[in-house]
């Protein structure tokens, strides 16, 4: 029981401090991790890079590949609670307050202001991606052939991901 | 009432299950189960819960995935939500030790250097779509805030959290006021 608090805690922190969505909490994890002396450093980066190659998001690949580490499936569980109570509920009481105000002219303004910058933030994530996605000429092959199969063929994203992936895989290994 | 939670689940499931690149890989994928397959949100509500979302601490993607879920069925919703996004997280735990053995190989790192490309196509598309919500006719100083935002996102390294907050306080007075 004090090894789930001590878990939890842990992650609570890390989660709640790192702004920026899962990236931002690898540091702070890191720090747990090696300040409760959890794993080594060399474990926790083998454990990072599998995490990085997996689909999902960054934050609880992590706390479910060190909370198992560490204390088993309640582990897991430990690590996922402080991960992810907190932010779930805040966005859903936040944000389920925003819509049902929504027509309140109050609002309605705020929220006009606030979408260009979406629109930008979530432009600026494809530019930061972009410049290290785009290595070499094949790059810029696949993302021509990707566009083709996007807006003429009408493919599912899903679909485009998995065909890049085989395409890597015969291509460019 | 199941239906819209197995259907919530399985959105969320194959969102995540296909975003490879961490959280922002999967915005453009769930956007395309909630607003164009499931239409259980427009793109302006899409874009709020992600200005929200990007203003709070902790992951993007679990944050999306329990609003949209409680937007559809309620809390249990936001449960089931959760649940499809962390199915990969069940996976590595299962899997973890095999996939140490197989995450040096050359052929994954071959797939995950050429889906990159195809995830920045999908997120810029995300960008598109919401931009062409976000620059009504009505007010053309919106296209004001996007420039003033690439700005600062560019040269400083402020919070997003702290732009949404003022963003939506430059709304508020340009154009909440006005009606009445």
């Amino acid at each position: 029981m004090e090894q789930f608090l001590e878990i939890f805690v842990a992650f609570f922190r890390a989660s709640n401090l790192a702004f920026g969505g899962g990236p931002a909490i690898i540091p702070l994890v890191q720090a747990e991790v090696l300040n409760h002396g959890w794993m080594t450093i060399e474990q926790f980066s083998e454990g990072l890079a599998i995490v990085t190659s997996l689909p999902g998001p960054i934050a609880t690949l992590l706390s479910g590949f060190v909370g198992y580490n560490v204390g088993g499936w309640l582990g897991v569980l430990a690590a996922l609670l402080g991960t992810l109570a907190l932010t779930s509920i805040l966005v859903i009481v936040l944000t389920d307050f925003l819509m049902k105000n929504s027509e309140s002219p109050v609002l309605k303004g705020a929220l006009t202001g606030v979408r260009p910058l979406v629109t930008v933030l979530v432009a600026k994530t494809a530019f930061d991606m972009g410049s290290s996605a785009f290595s070499s000429l094949w790059s810029w092959v696949i993302a021509g052939l990707a566009m083709i199969c996007l807006y003429k063929f009408k493919l599912h994203p899903g679909i485009v991901i998995i065909l890049s992936m085989v395409f890597g895989i015969i291509v460019l290994r | 009432m199941y239906k819209k939670l197995w259907e919530v689940f399985i959105g969320c499931a194959r969102a995540t299950n296909l975003g490879f690149g961490g959280g922002p890989a999967m915005i453009p994928l769930i956007q395309r189960e909630a607003v164009t397959r499931y239409k259980w949100l427009t793109d302006e509500e899409f874009a709020d819960a992600l200005a929200i979302g990007n203003s709070l601490p902790g992951p993007i993607a679990t944050k999306l995935a329990s609003y949209m879920g409680y937007r559809v069925a309620g809390w249990p919703g936001a449960l089931a939500g959760l649940l499809g996004t962390l199915l990969s997280t069940f996976v590595i735990v299962i899997l973890g030790d095999l996939l140490i053995r197989y995450s040096h190989t050359a052929a994954l790192n071959a797939a995950l250097t050429a889906v990159r490309p195809v995830v920045v196509i999908l997120i810029a598309q995300s960008a598109y779509d919401l931009g062409k919500k976000a620059f009504p006719k009505k007010y053309r100083s919106t296209w004001g805030i996007a420039v003033v935002a690439l700005g600062i996102i560019f040269m400083t390294s402020v919070h997003p959290g702290i732009l949404v907050v003022c963003a939506m306080t430059f709304g508020y007075f340009a154009y909440g006021r006005k009606k009445s």
